[in-house]
């Protein structure tokens, strides 16, 4: 106890040296929050954005759909699935799709459009489509009194073909049994605006799209929504082994592309962050160094009246200790508004920038207790040790030498 | 379709016979000219016939198996109509060829669409022939150059394109079957030398006087797996009810 108060007073003692020395630690510690949370920051906003947006976390395709989606690659009779996928408790919701391209008429114009049949129910609770619906409102399933199901299209298809609601859209394609598939919809809501990714994509009922393709029941796609976002791997891979038949990815493996340039540059950030760190080692290493090697003198003279080396190499340590956590509990005090402002409007990119197909248009932090707790952790860490051999230094030194030091 | 050179084959068949012998007779002709000959003679028979014919359509891939029913109408090489009859959903799908341009007519959504250029070499209806197969009038003979091996009971002619011609293909092998004369198969060769699709013929059936086979099948060599057969069921030459008027984008509007 009287170690700790000694402590405690050598601290304010010099209160200019220790002033210096915890702006020093603090603003390391300010300076590794901030790069923390930047790095997986960005990130896991993007992420959030897509897997919400219509990718999830976790997809099930028949055989190597997602790399070669061919239109008979389906998944036959898709409701005992469904019925599982329901009952799991780790799985918020699910959806059930299928795709085709195909082309988009109108009576005197065409143009190339992605058709997704969506179960619209499901979809609803999984994807971010119901909210995309830029004009008119989101479809039901019903066909109308002339027998004509409703579509949502892209604003690009719309603009292409010069349609609006109400209007007619004939779609053609290939059915799965090599048929001419063909058939009119009616425009029943627009998704998005022209510049958004769906620009191209017309959305169907899921049977309206089934029958149009003559694929009867069957679905290209399930996607699915985590309770635990941070799970899609072992989820996916708990229920692949549920599902020998069919092939399960989590989003890292659907969003290959992102996935890899994100990794990439993740392994590029651990560089920058290596010497963010490296750089607040050495400003700490410094003014932990100086502020003992300042003091010879003094601990010259407490050796020379009968401290004992051990007590002397303790009180420095401790001393350190202290001055860090005091640095660390400012630095905190500093970085959480910093990072909350920083985790909720961030940076705008003049530009937004694409990353594997992703857009991105600011670079946001992200607030947890990593972000607070790693940089802690570490400037203490760094204290310790430098604080430890330099405490022993002293402690070993001959008083006599030491006090002849000026 | 594959129709027309059948119809060729057919009439080879049936002409080819008396020119033959006219040829032997005469003694001077080499074999390759006696192919030319007979192909040309052939062709120049064929201008001017007409036919009605109402076949069925198997296409079989690892995934389905589809059957369609249809009837086809032509006048010459160049002008060709073919309208679905079942399955009923595609009941009415027509498609019309007039010289080197197709159009096919959906019924469900009442609009005429013109195969682009682009699409010449896809599928038709989802079969294992293109519409290139439908639309081609290529002139055998001038176009590619003959060889003629002769088998105690077969002619092998080989097809190669000119130097100075677009084609297609590579090489076409044409095996036709001496008594009776009927074709037997068409291989055809990309210009690799690889086989790419192998065309068969088989159940000969005499239809107005000519002994004709009746039942085609088509098999992509680079799609395991996948065949598209036709099989005769009536053949008429020169129906009477058979005009001009058939062949117009009109008609291929009208409702069926």
């Amino acid at each position: 106890m009287l170690l700790f108060k000694l402590a405690f007073r050598n601290i304010f003692r010099q209160r200019r040296r220790s002033l210096l020395t915890a702006m020093s630690l603090t603003g390391g510690y300010v300076l590794s929050v901030f790069s923390f949370s930047m790095s997986a920051g960005s990130y896991n906003n993007a992420i959030a954005f897509f897997t919400q947006d219509h990718t999830g976390h976790i997809q099930i395709h028949k055989e190597d759909y997602l790399q070669r989606p061919k239109i008979h690659k389906y998944i036959e009779a898709p409701e005992d699935l469904s019925a599982m996928l329901d009952a799991n408790e780790r799985i918020a919701s699910h959806t059930l799709r299928v795709f085709s391209p195909s082309i988009a008429y109108s009576d005197t114009d065409n143009t190339p459009a992605q058709v997704i049949g969506v179960d619209l129910d499901r979809e609803r609770t999984t994807s971010t489509l119901a909210a995309k619906v830029s004009e008119g409102s989101y479809i039901n399933s019903e066909v109308d009194g002339e027998g004509y199901y409703s579509a949502m299209i892209g604003a690009g298809i719309a603009n292409n073909l010069d349609i609006g609601l109400g209007d007619e859209l004939i779609l053609i394609s290939q059915g799965a049994d090599g048929s001419i598939a063909n058939d009119i919809y009616m425009v029943g809501a627009i998704v998005g605006d022209r510049t958004s990714s769906d620009r191209s994509t017309v959305f169907l009922p899921l049977a309206a799209a089934q029958e149009f393709l003559s694929m009867y029941g069957a679905v290209h796609e399930v996607s699915i929504l985590l309770n635990d976002d941070g799970r899609a791997r072992e989820e996916a891979e708990a229920l692949q082994n549920l599902l020998p038949d069919l092939s399960v990815d989590p989003w890292q493996v659907v969003e290959a592309t992102f996935y890899q340039s994100m990794q990439t540059d993740k392994r590029g950030n651990a560089v920058f962050m290596g010497i963010i760190i490296f750089i607040v080692f050495v400003g700490v290493m410094n003014t932990v160094l100086m502020s003992v090697l300042e003091r010879t003198r003094e601990f010259g003279v407490l050796k020379a009246i009968g401290s004992r080396p051990a007590k002397l190499a303790a009180m420095i340590t401790l001393e350190t200790i202290l001055l860090a956590l005091i640095s660390v509990l400012l630095g905190l005090l500093i970085s959480i508004p910093l990072i909350l402002w920083f985790t909720y409007s961030g940076f705008a990119l003049p530009e937004p920038m694409d990353v594997g197909g992703v857009l991105m248009s600011h670079i946001t932090g992200e607030l947890s207790p990593f972000v607070f707790g790693a940089p802690l952790l570490l400037i203490l860490g760094f204290a310790i040790i430098i604080s430890i051999p330099a405490g022993v230094r002293a402690a070993l030194n001959s008083p006599t030498e030491a006090m002849r030091s000026h | 379709m594959k129709f027309r050179i059948y119809r060729c084959i057919a009439l080879f068949a049936h002409r080819g016979l008396l020119i033959l012998n006219v040829a032997l007779l005469s003694g001077i002709v080499s074999a390759d000219d006696r192919a030319i000959e007979i192909i040309d003679a052939m062709e120049e028979l064929y201008r001017g016939e007409s036919s009605f014919a109402r076949m069925t359509m198997i296409v079989e891939t690892p995934q389905y198996q589809r059957t369609m029913e249809m009837e086809s109408s032509s006048i010459g090489t160049d002008k060709a109509f073919i309208r679905i009859l079942s399955p009923r959903k595609d009941r009415g799908i027509a498609t019309l060829k007039l010289d080197m341009e197709m159009w096919n007519y959906l019924p469900k959504i009442n609009k005429v669409i013109k195969v682009p250029p682009s699409m010449m070499m896809g599928s038709w209806m989802g079969s294992d022939f293109t519409n290139d197969d439908l639309v081609k009038q290529t002139t055998l003979t001038e176009e590619y150059a003959l060889t003629m091996e002769e088998t105690d009971d077969q002619y092998h002619i080989n097809l190669v394109p000119k130097t100075e011609t677009v084609t297609v293909w590579g090489k076409i092998d044409y095996v036709v079957n001496k008594d009776p004369l009927i074709p037997l198969s068409q291989n055809f060769y990309d210009d690799n030398g690889r086989l790419i699709r192998k065309m068969e013929f088989s159940e000969p059936q005499e239809i107005s006087g000519l002994l004709i086979p009746t039942r085609m099948e088509m098999i992509p060599m680079n799609k395991e797996g996948n065949k598209t057969v036709i099989i005769y069921d009536e053949l008429q030459f020169d129906p009477p009810d058979i005009d001009e008027s058939i062949f117009t984008l009109r008609n291929l509007r009208s409702r069926f």
